[in-house]
């Protein structure tokens, strides 16, 4: 499966937006059988901790189903 | 300092906080927990820019679906779902000698535009069948699904009367308009009424909606516009089968299938007793012509 590294800028409900190291946001919805809850992704946007995010394409949406969350080493900030 | 001149119209925000019940200066009105709050779209005003669809795309973070196009004029969305919560319905008429003729009367005769979005309805159908509670009635009187608690059963989804709740087909779960219980709770108003430019859609108490909205109509007959009514008012088309009344309703110029609403809406749980005893006598009469025609074999 296809990952991202970025930080999550924003949270509602079960959708985020992933913003890469290159500065582009992406708009990810949590899988069902994702690990990782709604309730872990405010905390994450508030640390602002770096995180890769395993997903798959969404379907019918411009969009990704993030299906692994895992929080990095902070390198170099 | 070579900045261009306009530079001083747009000049950085000095608040350091959000301003307090900020929905006082946007929408007239203040926000406290206990009332009933809702929506008034006047179509009549509506011009289909779709700037409060894109707003509650921004505010929720919802994707855009439904790509490709939808071959229905300037509509793009096509419909309500899980990841478009306002949509902006674009219906070409044909009345007036022709859809495209030359003499066509005032007030948008040739086309009409309308910003559908949940009603939250008084005697919400959707919040009757959730078997789990995620579906629930906030202290603003708007009808919520709680994303958590949702387990994807999808019996909202016939339930509404009005084809407003879908289930995702990324997550699993039940998405509709939230009337931004969010901004709501922090003195705001919803996003798509703030954007809207016209005032098509505004946003306030329900009882003050409902007297501005009764004002507006006897307006616009006073203009010549006799076919404005209300839809989802008390007493009102919309607002039947139980419904009560819609905490978002709409001012029409036209029959309600028109805008694709049904004409009487109900509440599914209107039906579920009549089904029920359909059922059971069903049972019975299978049951006694299977004891007929056995007791009449052994005979």
């Amino acid at each position: 499966m296809a990952t991202m590294d970025g930080r999550i800028t924003l949270v509602q409900e079960s959708r985020f937006q992933l913003t890469d190291e290159a500065g582009v946001s992406h708009l990810f919805t949590l899988s069902p059988w994702c690990a990782a809850e709604p309730a872990q992704l405010r905390p994450l946007a508030h640390s602002q901790a770096p995180v890769r995010v395993t997903y798959k394409a969404g379907v019918d949406v411009i969009g990704q189903v993030a299906q692994r969350i895992d929080v990095q080493a902070e390198a170099g900030r | 300092m070579n900045d261009h001149p306009r530079i001083s119209d747009f000049s950085g925000s000095d608040l350091d906080r959000m301003i307090p019940d900020e929905s006082r200066f946007t929408a007239g009105v203040l926000i406290e927990p206990g009332k009933s709050y809702g929506f008034f779209t006047d179509t009549t005003v509506c011009i289909g820019c779709k700037a409060c669809e894109v707003a509650c795309k921004e505010w929720n973070n919802l994707p855009a679906d439904h790509i490709g196009l939808t071959g229905q004029s300037f509509d793009n969305t096509g419909e309500l779902s899980a990841n478009t919560w306002r949509h902006v319905a674009f219906v070409e008429k044909s009345g007036c000698g022709g859809v495209r003729d030359n003499s066509e009367a005032p007030y948008q005769s040739g086309w009409l535009m309308l910003s559908d979005v949940c009603k939250h309805c008084h005697n919400a159908p959707c919040l009757e069948a959730c078997p789990t509670g995620a579906i629930f009635r906030t202290e603003f009187d708007t009808v919520v699904v709680q994303q958590d608690i949702c387990n994807g059963c999808g019996y909202c989804v016939p339930a509404c009367p009005f084809g407003v709740v879908a289930v995702s087909e990324n997550d699993g779960k039940a998405h509709k308009c939230t009337l931004c219980y969010d901004r709501l709770k922090g003195g705001l108003e919803p996003a798509c009424s703030k954007a809207c430019p016209t005032d098509s859609i505004q946003f306030g108490e329900l009882s003050d909606l409902q007297a501005r909205a009764a004002v507006r109509v006897e307006q616009l007959h006073g203009q010549g516009v006799g076919s404005a009514y209300l839809y989802g008012t008390p007493g009102a088309p919309g607002a039947t089968g139980g419904l009560e009344h819609l905490n978002a309703f709409f001012l029409l110029t036209d029959r309600p299938e028109v805008y694709n609403f049904p004409v009487a809406p109900t509440r599914a749980s209107n039906r579920v007793a009549p089904s029920l005893l359909s059922g059971l006598l069903t049972v019975a009469a299978l049951a006694t012509a299977a004891s007929f025609i056995l007791s009449s074999r052994d005979r």
